[in-house]
């Protein structure tokens, strides 16, 4: 509601792109610069997202893993499907 | 409003995830730098928590003649509440796959 | 809600609120609303000598959106009662942020 109109599927609008990759491996970047790659379980309106078997990048490096990981929204710069 | 599935096992929104870490011990990622480790006993839906027995590590660099040495400075607290706009991620502590 | 009513109950208990330009302010939790902004009492700046310029003032009222933690007394805090409001909240909310 706070994020406009967010119709799913048509595959037109943005959200519809989050909601097709849902299940695949996708690589997550946040302002920061540190980037988290695993597989998207879910996305929210406020492009907070659930990712599986998460690996964090810090400049490029692999410094750890999550089996799970919430990333808040409002620090992500994009999520791009591998 | 209520339906079936929102005390199930379902991860249908990212916030169900962090649903399923409460009052489990969880490991969140701040801005600056920060970390904390502690158990989960309050969230919303900006992520404003609630922590026990929570560890603090702050990550500071130290620019010592050029060479940045990483110190990371620890700290404790019995109860301790975070305000979600710090916050960066929430996983689950000890479960590495 | 959850937070705001959380807060109501810890009313005259002593906090330290961390802003995040990093100044701890301990005092007595007088009163708090929807935004979280804080009003303490009888206020004393932890690490004093780093930050002075609050020695000689005895309240403060705190704009939400510059704290950073509210270190809370544990033993004020009714930890199953948190949880299940917590829940509540959760079953609420879920949905919305569709």
């Amino acid at each position: 509601m706070e994020n406009g109109t967010l119709t799913q599927g048509e595959g037109k609008d943005p959200s519809g792109f989050l909601s097709e990759i849902i299940g695949n491996a996708v690589t997550v970047k946040l302002n920061s610069g540190v980037v988290y790659k695993g597989e998207l379980q879910s996305v929210d309106g406020y492009m907070n997202i659930a990712l599986e078997k998460t690996e964090e990048y810090v400049n490029g490096v692999k410094r750890r893993n999550y089996g799970d990981a919430f990333v808040r929204g409002n620090n992500v710069m994009y999520i791009s499907a591998e | 409003m209520a339906d079936t599935a929102e005390e199930g096992n379902t991860v249908a929104e990212p916030l169900d995830l962090v649903r399923l870490l409460l009052d489990e011990i969880v490991c969140v990622k701040l801005r600056g730098d920060r970390e904390l480790k502690g158990r989960l006993h309050a969230y919303d839906s900006h992520c404003n928590l609630v922590l026990g027995d929570v560890e603090e590590t702050i990550y500071v660099v130290e620019d010592e003649e050029g060479d940045d040495d990483i110190k990371t400075v620890s700290r404790k607290s019995e109860m301790l509440f975070v305000r979600g706009d710090s916050v960066v991620l929430i996983a689950p502590h000890s479960r590495p796959y | 809600m959850l937070f705001f009513s959380f807060f109501k109950t810890l009313i005259d208990h002593e906090v330290t609120v961390e802003l995040k330009n990093d100044i701890q302010i301990r005092g007595i939790l007088k009163s708090v609303d929807q935004y979280l902004n804080i009003k303490l009492e009888d206020i004393s700046v932890v690490e004093e000598l780093k930050y002075p310029h609050l020695s000689a003032v005895k309240n403060v009222f705190i704009r939400g959106s510059v704290v950073r933690y509210v270190h809370l007394p544990a033993g004020a805090v009714d930890i199953p009662l948190l949880e299940d409001a917590t829940r509540r909240e959760a079953a609420n909310q879920a949905g919305k942020a569709k």
